[in-house]
């Protein structure tokens, strides 16, 4: 029973990264259509800013503390996220290129992020300090290291906080009301450009968030991005496109099935790598929509 | 002064020139020196790489070889087999007498097609693949690292020795890591030594929570460590230190390269792996010394190979005489007994009976990780 409760703990907080990079995507899909996967990178640099600014790395004899850490990274990756849409996907946009060029560039940028990570930091793989140390501590039977409790206490908070910005704000309804039908949206008076702006800000400084909390479990290392862009765009099939809470639930679905399948299926281990794609060949077949439906299909 | 006279100042100038840089050159000993400064080998490249620019240091501050300075032509091949021929061929156009290969066993293996055709003097002192003087017929080809299979015999041996019964392997999903777990199955089997797991920790893990729940369910004698991942294997020492298990891990040489010490800083300690290194030996104290002063810092045992091996290529210079390639080769070829930093106590490098890998068979050692640095030998050789 105690393997079992420890394993939540894992389980949820992988899962919880897993969500935050279906948020990033779900932030940027949602109001412009584009499937970015670079956000896998933009988790990357994101851990990789986290440690510079927490170690001597950038400032020898300087180390910031957690807190501008926080503060940093969404900061630096919103203005990465800003820039990768003015230089790349708006230019597209504007000169009425098909549906799929934005995507295609954004596999570009996908390149350039983890090359340019190579030249800044190196090939090595860079340890991130803990905020919390890794002391194992336990809530009742849950038990896991501090890190874990981090990841999940933030994501919920950020979940939370992102849900409510949509339900509960003009904006968040503007948002929403692109997501649901681009051209009334426009028609009704809102700015696309700014709208497309606010994606690719929020889903970057997101997606670097997911980096920092990462990073102290697994280090930063340039080729930590690809498979999260796979985890968390398989999250998104799993819990639907059309939700906040979706990219939540399909991040926690995704890890308890590679955890608890690869500790208790009778099967070779190396065997579980695979659960991912099975999955969302499952979903996509059998249930595209996902497990949370999209609004307007209530 | 008319441009007819400008002219032929100009080439009288320039073949003066050219004639200083040949005198120049022949001035100095060329040995180029191939390693990875960029990909997946400059974990260790690097550091061997740097004990050979130490050794040449340390030989010309003593006096050089024959009476001349050795000079270093350093190229990066990026760990990749074409480019490394490619490297090669430029070295023995810049005229060096001898090339030493730090980079990893398969570029090794290509650019031996340019020792062979130009009959230069080739070395590898860290490579370990059992089959790089097996595969291609260059006599002018050497390998003084540890055999794989010498240091798998020596991690048996210590695991028999334990009385280790029933063992875990874990493993990430990498081509090198399954790799070397097939070694290690392989060994394992000869030794009479059941495997009651192998655990693969996928590249891009984000908890390694679940595998080692299994291994410690399944209450194995020792863990077997075939991973080469840098943070997958960080999520294996977490998942170990957080789980409070005591299984007893015992790794590759992979662990002798020093990143990971950095990578998983106190994590590691009591973990012991295979290396070729034993600080107590003179002649490691004495390199230890020579890295000490010139950098300010403890070295690995990975700069001992590189240094070794320039010293390998200087006594046989000076055994030959001169620079001919021929006599250079048969120097190297005719060494025995030399005692370098690498290597167990009272074992010796040479190259009897034609064979052109020099590691003696009873040279490696399995060393343990202490304080966050790779501690003292613990088992020695193969019996």
């Amino acid at each position: 029973m105690a393997d079992l409760l420890e394993l939540v703990v894992s389980a949820t907080a992988s899962g919880c990264i897993y969500a935050l990079v279906a948020l990033a995507y779900l932030l940027i899909l949602r109001p412009t259509s584009v499937i970015n996967f670079a956000v896998g990178e933009w988790v990357a640099t994101g851990a990789f800013i986290g440690v510079a600014v927490q170690t001597p790395l950038a400032w020898p004899g300087l180390e910031g503390p957690y807190w501008l850490a926080l503060l940093a990274v969404p900061a630096i990756l919103g203005v990465l996220g800003w820039l990768v849409d003015v230089l790349t996907v708006r230019p597209l946009i504007r000169r009425g290129a098909s549906a799929t060029s934005p995507i295609l560039a954004l596999l570009g940028v996908l390149v350039i992020f983890r090359e340019g990570l190579t030249i800044v930091f190196g090939a090595d793989p860079l340890p991130s300090p803990p905020p919390f140390g890794f002391k194992r501590i336990a809530f009742g039977p849950f038990a896991g290291v501090s890190q874990q409790f981090l990841i999940i206490a933030a994501t919920f908070v950020l979940f939370a906080a992102t849900w409510l910005f949509f339900e509960r704000t003009v904006w968040g309804r503007a948002l929403e009301a692109v997501a649901l039908n681009r051209r009334a949206a426009a028609l009704m008076g809102i700015n696309l450009r700014r709208v497309t702006t606010f994606a690719f800000v929020s889903g970057a400084a997101v997606a670097g968030l997911a980096g920092l909390l990462m990073s102290p479990l697994t280090s930063a290392h340039y080729l930590m991005g690809l498979p999260l862009a796979i985890q968390g765009f398989t999250a998104l099939v799993i819990g639907g496109v059309g939700r906040i809470e979706g990219a939540l639930l399909g991040g926690l679905v995704l890890a308890f099935v590679e955890q608890f399948g690869a500790r208790y299926l009778p099967i070779p281990s190396g065997l579980t790598l695979g659960f991912p794609f099975v999955l969302l060949m499952v979903f996509l077949f059998l249930r595209p929509s996902g497990l949370i439906a999209p609004r307007e299909a209530r | 002064m008319s441009v007819l006279h400008m002219s032929r100042g100009a080439i009288a100038a320039t073949v003066l020139l050219a004639q200083g840089a040949v005198v120049s050159a022949q001035d100095t000993i060329k040995v180029g020196v191939i390693t990875d400064r960029v990909a997946s080998a400059k974990f260790y490249a690097e550091p061997v790489t740097r004990g050979v620019e130490l050794g040449a240091k340390v030989l010309n501050d003593n006096g050089g070889v024959l009476g001349k300075k050795i000079e270093l032509i350093i190229e990066d091949d990026q760990n990749k087999p074409d480019v490394s021929a490619a490297k090669a061929r430029k070295l023995v156009d810049d005229g060096v007498v001898a090339i030493i290969s730090n980079t990893g066993s398969p570029a090794t293996q290509q650019a031996q097609t340019v020792s062979l055709e130009t009959k230069t003097l080739h070395l590898t002192p860290a490579n370990s693949a059992d089959t790089l003087t097996t595969q291609l017929a260059d006599p002018y080809f050497f390998q003084t690292g540890p055999l794989a299979s010498i240091q798998l015999a020596t991690l048996m041996a210590y695991t028999k020795s334990r009385g280790f019964k029933e063992v875990a392997i874990v493993r990430d999903n990498s081509v090198l890591s399954q790799s070397f777990a097939d070694s290690f199955r392989k060994g394992l089997e000869k030794a009479g030594i059941k495997i009651a797991l192998e655990e693969v920790i996928p590249q891009g893990a984000t908890s390694a929570i679940a595998n080692l729940q299994k291994v410690r369910a399944a209450k194995v004698d020792a863990i077997l460590q075939a991973g080469v991942l840098g943070p997958e294997m960080l999520q294996f020492f977490r998942a170990y230190q957080q789980l409070g298990m005591k299984e007893p891990i015992l790794g590759s040489y992979n662990l002798s390269i020093p990143a990971y010490l950095t990578m998983a800083k106190d994590l590691m300690d009591g973990v012991v792996f295979v290396d070729a290194f034993d600080i107590n030996k003179p002649e490691a104290k004495a390199f230890t010394q020579a890295f000490v002063k010139e950098y300010s810092e403890q070295p690995s045992s990975l700069p001992a190979y590189g240094w070794d091996g320039i010293r390998l290529i200087a006594q046989a210079v000076t055994k030959a005489g001169s620079l001919d390639k021929e006599k250079l080769r048969e120097a190297m070829a005719s060494t025995t007994n030399f005692v370098g930093a690498i290597g167990a106590k009272g074992t010796s490098w040479g190259f009897r009976d034609g064979k052109r890998t020099g590691f003696d068979p009873q040279g490696a050692v399995v060393r343990i990780i202490k304080d966050n640095q790779h501690g003292p030998v613990v088992y020695a050789g193969q019996n």
